[in-house]
């Protein structure tokens, strides 16, 4: 792996399995043997096909799952519930219907006992950052599928995690506002806190979003990290600098792992943009 | 004014229905006309009904407010009838609602052990399931023993009734609260009290609606139940009591007044849980238009 497990790092994951005993009796295993560490304040993409594990993963760093076997550590101590420092973005909706949009995006703050102006105050900031100041008051059954996604993104921020976990937030959302979001998105990233920036895992089936939007790209397949490609491109990345050769080669590698292309634009990929498979 | 015409007009299929009921009891005395015992006939007309019947609910009137009773040797009149049904209304509606909510609160507290952790499952669920299927009239006579034949014993009795329904119902809810929404709530940082105060108690919410639709039936009958057997008062004494003497027309009387009672409560319950339940996605749907 690139980047061994070393002290500095804020995920550590070791030799982390994860089998599932379905209800047929046959056993999945959804995580096989996966090591790797990320660190403080990277941006990292979690690409790979369906079912290949990614879901997975995000809960066990989440502490919603133990592993079957391996160690995983978050931030020196190993993960054994889930914890407010680290939020996350559901694949499925979780927006608690009950509650208007504002009082969702509050409700991280509230459990932990911040007070009602300075929390409100919060979460004003950040549905204001999604865009969705409007709808504030309104019930979650009023909006799209897209919007709720948006208020999840924003009780996460507001939450004030160090940690972010999105698993495929934008997947339902239009292209235009998809690209707005990335630049919402990396914006609360790179201010994020006063200390220092998030660290954020973020899954995507997308390949030019994780193009767009990673320090690192993760390749997942079939519950094992196969690629390990890290993205040095300046930011803010643009869809012109998509063009770019290193881009364009990164994009190659990355669709032949999904099985689009056949290896060979993998194979003439330089070796420098990529880790050690 | 005009919105008490526009109600009626609004429901004038249903007022019709009812009208054309009324009209068959009525129809059916004229028909049938056996007695249970002399004077006493099995299906009372409206013209008994509002006459003689309501004045002689004033036999009930326990005195004071300077409205002599019977017992007291004052005539009967539809003063101390009506007094006499609002006093044991009260007396009734009180044992109903307080073990109402004791049974509600116990029952739900307990059906949320079951899922709070593998400790208190062990030790609610299979005593409550047990005392679940203990048939509730036949543990009437043992609750008037242990409890009493007070206010303790019946309060207590309908709380039991209410109780083990509220058990069964918030268990069933429960395991129906998507996965999803404890989990997200768990990443916030929610604690477990929390997560059963803002995220499964509003979540089985709507699935209770039933369970406490039924658990009012319930305590009606409970509450009668209860007042069958010893007490001095209530709604319940006063059909034991007009059993005994085959006065079918009273009896007819106080199950009109439990009717207009439970409609009254089922209206309100409907109105408070619609407000509870404006955020489903289901407030105010019709299957089709038309
Ligand atoms: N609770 C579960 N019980 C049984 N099998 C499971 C469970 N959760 C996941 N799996 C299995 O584990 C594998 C990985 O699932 P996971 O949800 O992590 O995939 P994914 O990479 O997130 O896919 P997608 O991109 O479609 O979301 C799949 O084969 C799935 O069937
Ligand atoms: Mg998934």
């Amino acid at each position: 792996m690139a980047r061994a497990a070393g002290g500095r790092d804020v995920i550590v994951a070791s030799k982390l399995s994860r089998t599932f005993r379905r209800a047929d009796k046959q056993t999945v295993t959804a995580l096989d043997d996966v090591t790797f560490g990320i660190d403080p304040g990277q941006f990292v993409c979690l690409v790979g096909p369906s079912g290949c594990g990614k879901s997975t993963l995000l809960k066990l760093i989440a502490g919603l799952m133990l592993p079957s076997a391996g160690t995983l550590e978050v931030e020196g101590e190993s993960v054994t519930q889930p914890g407010p420092e680290r939020g996350m973005v559901f694949q499925q909706d979780s927006v608690f219907p009950w509650l208007r949009v504002i009082d969702n995006v509050e409700y991280g703050l509230k459990c932990r006992g911040v007070g009602r102006a300075e929390r409100r105050r919060s979460a004003e900031f950040y549905l204001e950052r999604v865009g969705l100041s409007h709808v504030a008051r309104a019930w979650p059954r009023e909006l799209s599928g897209g919007m709720l996604k948006r208020v999840a993104v924003a009780t996460v921020f507001a939450n004030g995690a160090n940690v972010l976990l999105l698993d495929e937030p934008f997947g339902a959302v239009d292209y235009v506002t998809k690209r707005n979001l990335h630049d919402v998105l990396l914006a609360l990233w790179t201010e994020a806190g006063s200390d220092e920036r998030r660290t954020v895992v973020f899954v995507t089936h997308d390949v030019d979003e994780a193009l767009i939007l990673a320090d690192r790209i993760l390749v997942m397949h079939s519950g094992r990290i196969v690629d390990d490609l890290a993205v040095t491109a300046p930011r803010p990345r643009t869809t012109d600098g998509l063009m770019e050769p290193t881009m364009v080669r990164h994009k190659h590698v990355l669709l032949a792992h999904l099985g689009l292309e056949d290896a060979k634009g993998a194979a003439e990929a330089p070796a420098g943009a990529r880790a050690d498979p | 004014m005009k919105w008490l015409i526009a109600q009626f007009w609004r429901r004038r299929i249903s007022i019709l229905v009812l009208l054309a009921m009324a009209g068959l009891w009525q129809i059916l005395s004229t028909i049938y006309t056996a007695e249970a015992v002399p004077g006493e006939p099995m299906v009372p007309g409206w013209q008994i009904v509002f006459s003689r019947t309501l004045l002689s609910l004033s036999d009930y009137w326990r005195g004071g407010l300077n409205v002599p009773s019977v017992a007291e040797g004052a005539p009967q009149s539809y003063l101390a009838a009506l007094l006499s049904i609002l006093d044991h209304s009260v007396d009734t509606i009180v044992r109903l609602y307080v073990g109402l909510l004791m049974g509600a609160i116990v029952g739900t507290l307990l059906g949320m052990a079951v899922s709070w952790s593998r400790w208190t499952r062990r030790i609610v669920d299979l005593p409550v399931q047990f005392l679940r299927t203990l048939p509730l009239l036949a543990m009437v006579p043992m609750f008037q023993l242990w409890f009493g034949i007070d206010f303790v014993g019946k309060i207590a009795f309908v709380g039991y009734g209410v109780g083990v329904i509220f058990f069964a119902g918030v268990v069933n809810a429960v395991k129906n609260v998507p996965q999803i929404y404890i989990d997200n709530a768990r990443t916030l940082g929610a604690s477990r009290l929390q997560i059963y105060r803002t995220v499964v108690l509003p979540a089985i919410f709507p699935e209770m609606r039933g369970t406490i639709l039924l658990s009012l039936g319930i305590g009606w009958a409970a509450v009668l139940g209860a007042e069958y057997l010893g007490a001095q008062s209530g709604l319940g004494y006063i059909i034991i009591y007009s059993e005994q003497f085959a006065y079918l027309d009273r009896m007819f009387v106080v199950a009109l007044i439990f009717v207009f009672y439970a409609s009254i409560s089922y209206a309100i319950f409907d109105r408070l849980s619609r407000l509870l339940l404006r955020w489903t996605p289901q407030a105010g749907r019709v299957v089709a238009h038309g």
